[in-house]
Formats: C-alpha cells, structure tokens, sequence
C-alpha cells in the first residue's frame, strides 16, 4: 500500500516536470501513424501537394481564402481513413462572381476548342500544373510549342502546324 | 487427423520470431499435441539452435523435396518431448532451393500426422515469405513495441490480407518493458494494438532469461519460474481455443512482486 502511495507520488511529480515536453512514446505513435497512412494507400507527398493545389483552384471559385494555409491530412478513425481538409475562410463569393468565374471558363473553354482539336483542358491550367507533370513523368516529352501534346519537337502538332501556316 | 498450419512470421528480423515458434511448439507438445515445427529460413537456419538440436540433424527440408530422403526421416524428435519434432533448414542453399508448391505439399503430408505444424518464416518479403506463407491457414505476426517493427507487421498484415489461403492472424508483441511503457518512453500494448487493428494473441515480457536459455538450448517454457516462459505457454493455451486473461506485466514486475518472488523462493527451497 505505502509503496503504492509513494510511486504515485513520484509519478505526478515525474508528470509535472515532463509536461512540458511530449514524450517519445507520443512521438512515436504521432510518426508511426502519419507514415502507415502513406504505406497503406501509396499517396506519395507528392501526390497530396498535386491534390491539395487541385482542391485550392476548385474551391476558390466559391470561397476567398487563404491559400497558403489551406490543410489536407489524412487520418485514421479507428478502422477507417479520413481525408481532412481544414481550410480558413475569408468570405464566400456571392453568386454573381461565381457566375462571373463561369463564363469566364466557359469562353476559355471555347478558345481551347478552336486551337486544339481533341483536347478540352483548360490552358492555363495546363500551364500552371506543367512543373509537376515533368517532374512526375521526366521521360515523357513536352512539344515547346503548345506545352500540351507531348508530342516531342520533331514531330509538329496541330497548333505548330497552324502557327506555322499562319507564318507563311 | 488434420493438423493445423500456422506461420510465424514478422517482416523486420530480430524480433524474436525463431524464438517464439520454439517456445510456443514446445508449449503446445508440453500440452499434449503433436507439434512439428518447419524452418523455413534456409541459408540462416537457427531453429535448431535454440532447441538444442544442432548436433542431432540429419537431413533437412532441401533433402526431403530433392528426395534424397523421406519426410518422416528428415525430422528430427526432442530431447525432452517426443510429442515435437522440427523439420531442420538446410544451411548451405539458398531460398530458392524450396518453391511454395513444394512447401505447401509437405505442410499437407505433416498434417496427416501432427495437431500443429509452425512454419518459422524467415524475415523480408521476399520468395523466402511467400514459401513460409504458401502452406498456412493460420499466422503469427511478431512484433516489439518499436517503431521500426510496427511498420513492418503492418506490411506483414497488408500481404496477409492479401492471401485467400490465410484465413486468420493474430498479433504477438514481444520485448515489453513495463517500466519503459509506465515512464512513457515506450508505446504502450494498446497503442500498438490500435495501430495495426489487429487481434492479439501474446504479451511476451523482455526477459533476460531468454538469452540464457538460448545459450542452453533450452526454450524457456520449461521455465516455470520465468514470466516470458509463462507468457509463452499462455499463447500456446490461446492457440488451443482457451480463454486466458493476459498477464498484468506491470504487476509481476514491479518491486512487489519481486520481493514477494523471492520470498517465496525461500519457503520453497526450505
């Protein structure tokens, strides 16, 4: 009984002077946690930063906010696996800009139809995401002319091909 | 009969996978079956040891599937329990030298004649674990309460999972250390349970008699005093479908207990 009083005694006392710092088992678990998410579903950081800069341009249509501070974890809930996107607002958008954003697209939507044949991916997007996609796929090559084909700079794609005909 | 297969296995090495198929086949032959333990860890081969068996082999498994000799020549009996046998890895070859069909044909020639058939899988991910896999029904996953080991049994579950033959498996957290766990300066059973979301079969205590029953060739089950030995044999009770409480570790290690061992030791020996 007394050896139980004393150890408690010790212990609290042990706990006042270690709150300050977390202790390593939490650590561990904390680490341990963050990196069986990424083994158990092969979302590479590279990924998440891909997703999270896809998340920002979408919702940002609806919603001024912070970039920067825009968060996307995953985490685990007992047996199941949480996306948690935590994002600080600064106002939402009031319909007539988001309407405004819309046609906006829309006419940029039109543009790409008439330059590119088959490919209705929005160009400037395209641009933007160009670092990444290189990085991703180093191998594959990027035509310098319209950044989107892939096709490599012997070959002419139809945007060369219209540059050029223009040219003459 | 038809004995049942299970594979112990742990992804990271030196967890304490050769020494937990030991303790638990002599466990379960202490009890009454008939056990036959399978080392799979050909080119590392270190069951015998453990067992105190080195001196007495034969032949190994790489003779039985190139036919140089029968199954039931191959394996070789206990000192101490006739009830167990290990079938011994060959220490010259490589993991190529057994695929998992063969592997898988001498786990069902064993089950005619053995309760339990304990597959020692070597550490990794490679063919070496899918051979040791490929036979089993059951699995032990090993791990310590580290991060490094909990990492790896949970891509040891992820493949599991992934293999219809295996139809269950359970955890085995060995190298506890109460005091470590009570300061907060180790992952706590739970903590670890939690993470991997798997059920557990086994609390094995750090025990330092495991290294001197080791250098005897001796597993430590057949020390009634020693708490990992009583551990193991609580497994091994586990695996035969008994409900058995798990040991409070914090209690038999405190001070206490300790004093109160050693007294107890006194009138025994008086």
């Amino acid at each position: 009984m007394k050896d139980n009083i004393f150890k408690d005694l010790y212990n609290k006392l042990l706990g006042f002077f270690r709150q300050a710092e977390e202790s390593s088992k939490d650590v561990a678990t904390s680490r341990l946690r963050v990196v069986l998410m990424q083994d158990r579903t092969n979302l590479t950081p590279q990924v998440m930063e891909k997703m999270r800069s896809e998340l920002v341009k979408l919702l940002s249509k609806y919603l001024e906010m912070d970039n920067e501070a825009l968060e996307l974890n995953l985490e685990q809930d007992g047996n199941q696996m949480a996306l948690m996107l935590s994002i600080p607002v600064i106002r939402a958008k009031s319909e007539d800009e988001i309407v405004e954003e819309d046609v906006e697209e829309e006419i940029e939507v039109e543009e790409d139809a008439d330059e590119t044949s088959d490919d209705d991916i929005d160009e400037e997007e395209v641009a933007e995401d160009i670092v990444v996609l290189t990085e991703e796929f180093p191998n594959k090559e990027v035509c310098g002319e319209c950044r989107e084909c892939e096709l490599s700079d012997e070959i002419d794609c139809e945007k060369k091909k219209k540059v050029k005909s223009d040219k003459k | 009969m038809s004995g049942r297969v299970i594979v112990i296995t742990s992804g990271k090495g030196g967890v304490g996978k050769t020494t937990t198929n030991a303790n638990i086949g002599t466990a379960l032959a202490k009890a009454g079956n008939k056990v036959v333990m399978i080392d799979t860890d050909l080119g590392l081969r270190n069951l015998d040891l453990l067992l105190g068996l080195e001196n007495r082999i034969v032949y190994t498994i790489v003779d039985v599937v190139e036919e140089r000799c029968k199954l039931k020549q191959a394996l070789v009996k206990d000192k101490k329990n006739p009830n167990l046998c290990l079938l011994a890895a060959a220490q010259t070859r490589d993991k190529t030298a057994v695929t998992e069909e063969q592997l898988k044909d001498i786990c069902e020639k064993l089950k005619k004649d053995f309760d339990f058939i304990l597959v020692d899988c070597p550490a990794g991910i490679e063919q070496g674990f899918q051979n040791a896999v490929a036979g089993a029904s059951e699995a032990i996953v090993v791990t310590t309460p580290e991060m490094s080991a909990v990492r790896d049994a949970d891509r040891i579950i992820g493949l599991l999972e992934a293999r219809e033959e295996i139809e269950s498996y359970k955890l085995l957290l060995n190298r506890v250390r109460p005091n470590l766990i009570k300061s907060n300066d180790m992952m706590s059973v739970d903590d670890v349970v939690e993470i991997l979301s798997a059920e557990l079969i086994g609390i094995i205590p750090e025990d330092t008699g495991i290294i001197t029953s080791t250098n005897k060739g001796e597993p430590i089950v057949n020390d009634e005093k020693s708490l990992a030995g009583k551990a193991y044999m609580n497994v091994a009770r586990r695996i035969m479908g008994e409900d058995v409480e798990f040991l409070n570790l914090e209690e038999e290690t405190s001070v206490a207990a300790k004093v109160k061992n050693f007294f107890k030791g006194l009138v025994r020996r008086k």
